[in-house]
């Protein structure tokens, strides 16, 4: 807004004050879902005019995004975006020949709100692990459903 | 007791173990076994008694080795809940629903646990990835392998 020539004419920190004003205004209103009569009820007691009252209203309006970024905006656990899996045969180490064993590698890639970081989390298991994974995932999955239709 | 050199009977153990642990890991037949010890040259009944000790032993003996072997952490089991996020500081008046699990892992008898989280969709993503991953062992190519690997 600094670099805006129509309002080159005024003080900067003023300039700055409104913005942050007007900002805080749209955040605080959209945190708590409020509708625009009780905008305007409230903008009415700050003594705003009219015409003024219907332009931020409509501005207001356009809030999606603001929301968008409100609704993500928060701490949680680590949250898993992916999976990679892996399928292999084991056939012999330096310990132990002859292993035969099949196995699993499950890697889930995660996302942290802090820092961006990626800090996967790995594992191996085998088929009959994985069957107990994917069963207690699915039971998650159902009662999902069931919660929805409540 | 037995009236010989500590020297003479830490060799023997030391000897006797390296038989048993080389012929375990390599899961050697009856008859290789026995045509490697009838090179040492001991009476029949000696290497009748070996035999019997490979033999009773090396399932157990493979299971320890199977323990030194390389390992990844491994899948131990996972529980789940249901949240739903109603409000957070950012925005009020939400419903947010999420998947919370505690991943528990076996790491070189340690146990781990990890929280996580994930929204419906990844959710039903990580079900599909993981069923396929489960059906990969049931395909014609897999079970060429383990059947020719034997």
């Amino acid at each position: 807004i600094l670099d805006d020539p129509d309002l080159k004419d005024i003080d900067p920190t003023v300039l700055k004050h409104c913005h942050a004003a007007a900002a805080t205004c749209i955040l605080e209103a959209g945190k708590q879902k409020a509708d625009i009569s009780a905008i305007s009820a409230c903008l009415e007691d700050c003594k705003l005019d009219k015409e003024r009252i219907e332009q931020f209203c409509t501005e207001y309006q356009r809030r999606e995004l603001v929301t968008v970024v409100s609704f993500s905006i928060g701490r949680s656990p680590l949250h898993i975006t992916d999976v990679s899996w892996r399928l292999e045969y084991q056939i012999k180490n330096n310990q132990l020949h002859k292993t035969y064993q099949p196995s699993y590698l499950v890697t889930l890639n995660v996302e942290s709100n802090d820092s961006g970081s990626h800090p996967d989390v790995s594992f191996s298991c085998t088929m009959e692990q994985l069957q107990d994974l994917v069963g207690k995932l699915k039971d998650a999955a159902k009662s999902l459903e069931r919660a929805t239709q409540m | 007791k037995l009236n010989i050199g500590v020297d003479i009977i830490q060799h023997g153990v030391e000897g006797l173990v390296y038989l048993l642990t080389e012929s375990s890991k390599l899961m050697i037949s009856e008859v290789d076994f026995q045509d490697s010890i009838d090179v040492l040259g001991f009476s029949d009944e000696l290497n009748k008694s070996l035999l019997q000790l490979y033999l009773d032993n090396r399932k157990e003996i493979r299971s320890i080795l199977g323990e030194l072997a390389p390992r990844l952490p491994s899948y131990h089991s996972l529980e789940w809940r249901l949240d739903v996020q109603l409000a957070s500081r950012s925005l009020r008046q939400q419903i947010k629903p999420a998947v919370t699990m505690k991943l528990h892992l076996n790491q070189n008898e340690d146990q781990t646990a990890q929280v996580l989280q994930t929204d419906p969709a990844t959710l039903l993503h990580l079900i599909q990835q993981l069923e396929q991953a489960l059906g990969e062992m049931k395909m014609n190519h897999c079970r060429r392998i383990v059947r020719n690997m034997k």
